[in-house]
């Protein structure tokens, strides 16, 4: 059926969209993707073969479409110029919004929320950044978490107290030992430190969206318009939260859409 | 009386049209009172990164944050391109605008010359590609830069990574070529200004196999530059030394590349002779992107970083200097180039630049969970 979309959208837009096209005629979709990241990509061992997040949503979507997904290895830092380049259809590999390439690439709807979080224990009292007021407040040294951290210093006049460590693990690790009321990181970190036995839970809305999306050709309207209603479709009937629970966690990485 | 009233419009329109011209011909910020840089380490370099920078006060900026961090030195990109868009035609307004900043704010420029313009080169080929029978016209260029520059700039680069094919504009690599290219750039730079110091090399450290497609494993590359007599025209060594997922400390190896391979660099030096020759660190550094397999922690970057400054310090007399890549982008590359910098596109200092600006004022260096920090 939605092949059958696929092919009357391509009679209604003609030529404009020839990565649709391509993919209607050939029946494979071609997906770039660098398995180095995770658990949304890397390379099973035992099996050579990809796996992850990324890898069973692509094949999720290719189900609903009726054609066969064939995953491309592409370096992180190519990956977006390959599908300017349409090397591949499209790019999925926990990719942010790379607003400025607008001009070459289109973005779908986000799939995943990864960005910067307050969390807290459970049963804490903190439930927005507003309660932070001489609270100790931890990230890893140098990272995104780091600089909201030394904002929200700045924001309550020096009334907050960094607690700096060497890796996402140690800042989460630090409330635990009682060195810490909070932590600011990403939310990937926390999912992964939540399904390996940690107990944190987001407090807020994140202090920094940085949702993972699918990225196709510019000038493929269709192709975007038909990601999206997948996304959307995944969404509804419980599949995306299948796959978030199984390699992030319970109820981790939603996009709240 | 009334002449007077009605010139006033056209006085002011020739008033306002004079400014506008101004601000096209020079730069619109004010420079200053000559500043010094403070530091306890005056090898300590940063490789800045302004070629498409057009905005004269982030110009500005980026030199005042460089200085403000304790470094000395910046290594910077001049585009042949850019600066000689015709055959002897110059234009000079951005390299201009780059060195005064760079030298009110105290600092020596070190300048990397290359990027061939569409009239030096074939149709269709990248602007890094320059064949034997552009040798000369790179040579002028580079003549005409020192000349230009004399007492401002001392110090400049021939090419870049020449043992990359890429670098090479997608050719087969060429010591020999290279060679002669050094060569008549030498010879150019010094008819314009004999005190300049010319330097050679740039090799990116790889590990490339003998005979690869890609590129030259830059130990066998600065061999086959002595083979083919290149020794008499370079002054110093420019050296690339990234140290990837190794502490500044890994031994050197051959078959290793890590922050100490510059010491290998250095020991074919001394085979051939120039064991009296600088080096120059024109590139080095550690990366902290959170998903690529060559980057380490943020916090590690920073204990290594300063660590690596130190150490080029404390134990090695031969080098002049060491610039890290990269201090800041234009704009994010969206890559994970963006996780070499300093500070955000927006001049936010990240934690690495307040670390190495600690070392830099003789304080101590607070990394966690890192190796204890000069």
């Amino acid at each position: 059926m939605v092949l059958a979309a696929l092919a009357a959208g391509y009679l209604l837009w003609g030529k404009r969209d020839v990565t649709s096209a391509r993919i209607r005629e050939s029946g494979v979709w071609r997906v770039g993707m660098d398995p180095s990241f995770p658990p949304f990509e890397s390379i099973d061992p035992a099996t050579g073969r990809p796996v992850g997040l990324d890898v069973d949503l692509v094949n999720a979507i290719a189900a609903r479409w009726g054609v066969r997904a064939e995953i491309v290895g592409v370096g992180f830092d190519e990956l977006v110029d390959a599908v300017a380049a349409r090397r591949v259809d499209s790019a999925v590999s926990a990719l942010p919004v790379f607003d400025w390439r607008t001009q070459e690439v289109g973005f779908s709807a986000p799939y995943i929320e990864a960005g910067i979080v307050l969390a807290v224990p459970r049963g804490s009292s903190i439930r927005s950044p507003d309660d932070l007021t001489g609270r100790r407040v931890a990230a890893e040294w140098g990272s995104e978490g780091d600089a909201q951290v030394r904002e929200l210093q700045r924001r309550l006049d020096g009334n907050l107290e960094l607690v700096l460590r060497e890796s996402p693990d140690a800042a989460m690790g630090a409330i635990a030992r009682g060195e810490a009321d909070a932590v600011v990181t990403d939310a990937v970190s926390l999912a992964l430190f939540n399904k390996n036995g940690g107990d944190l839970g987001a407090a807020g809305a994140p202090l920094r969206s940085d949702p993972y999306v699918v990225v196709v050709p510019a000038g493929s309207p269709l192709l975007l318009a038909e990601l999206n209603r997948a996304l959307e479709a995944l969404e509804v009937d419980g599949t995306m939260a299948a796959l978030r629970e199984r390699w992030l966690g319970p109820g981790a990485g939603g996009t709240g859409q | 009386m009334g002449k007077l009233r009605a010139s006033i419009p056209a006085v002011l329109a020739l008033l306002a049209a004079l400014l506008l011209l101004g601000r096209g011909q020079r730069p619109w910020v004010e420079f200053g009172p000559q500043q010094h840089v403070e530091t306890v380490n005056p090898k300590l370099a940063v490789h800045t990164r302004l070629t498409d920078e057009v905005e004269p006060w982030k110009v500005q900026r980026t030199f005042e944050m460089v200085r403000e961090m304790g470094a000395s030195w910046v290594v910077e990109y001049f585009l042949w391109a850019a600066h000689e868009p015709a055959r002897a035609v110059y234009d000079w307004s951005h390299a201009d605008l780059v060195v005064d900043h760079a030298r009110n704010q105290g600092l020596t420029v070190i300048a990397r010359l290359g990027y061939v313009p569409e009239w030096a080169r074939p149709p269709k080929t990248s602007p890094l590609y320059l064949d034997k029978t552009g040798y000369d016209a790179y040579a002028r260029f580079v003549g005409a830069f020192v000349r230009h520059f004399k007492g401002r700039v001392k110090h400049i680069v021939i090419w870049n990574e020449p043992n990359l094919s890429q670098e090479w504009g997608y050719r087969p690599v060429d010591p020999a070529g290279y060679a002669e290219l050094l060569r008549r750039a030498y010879l150019a730079a010094k008819e314009a200004d004999p005190d300049v110091v010319v330097l050679g090399g740039a090799l990116a450290p790889t590990l490339a196999p003998p005979g690869g497609e890609w590129a030259m494993n830059d130990l066998d590359y600065l061999q086959a530059m002595y083979d083919a007599g290149a020794g008499p025209y370079f002054d110093g060594l420019a050296v690339h030394s990234y140290g990837w997922t190794f502490d500044p400390e890994q031994p050197p190896s051959p078959d290793a590349v890590n922050f100490r391979r510059v010491e290998l660099m250095r020991d074919v030096m001394i085979r051939n002779g120039d064991a009296d020759k600088p080096v120059y660190i024109t590139e080095a550094g550690w990366n902290d992107h959170p998903r690529w397999t060559k980057a380490v922690r943020p916090a590690q970057r920073a204990a290594y970083t300063v660590q690596a400054y130190a150490k080029a310090l404390r134990d090695w007399p031969w080098v002049k200097m060491i610039a890290t890549w990269a201090f800041r982008y234009p704009r994010p590359a969206g890559t994970y180039q963006d996780y070499y910098t300093f500070v955000d596109g927006s001049f936010r200092p990240k934690p690495i630049y307040l670390a190495v600006q600690e070392y830099a004022h003789g304080k101590g260096v607070q990394v966690p969970g890192s190796v204890a920090t000069p």
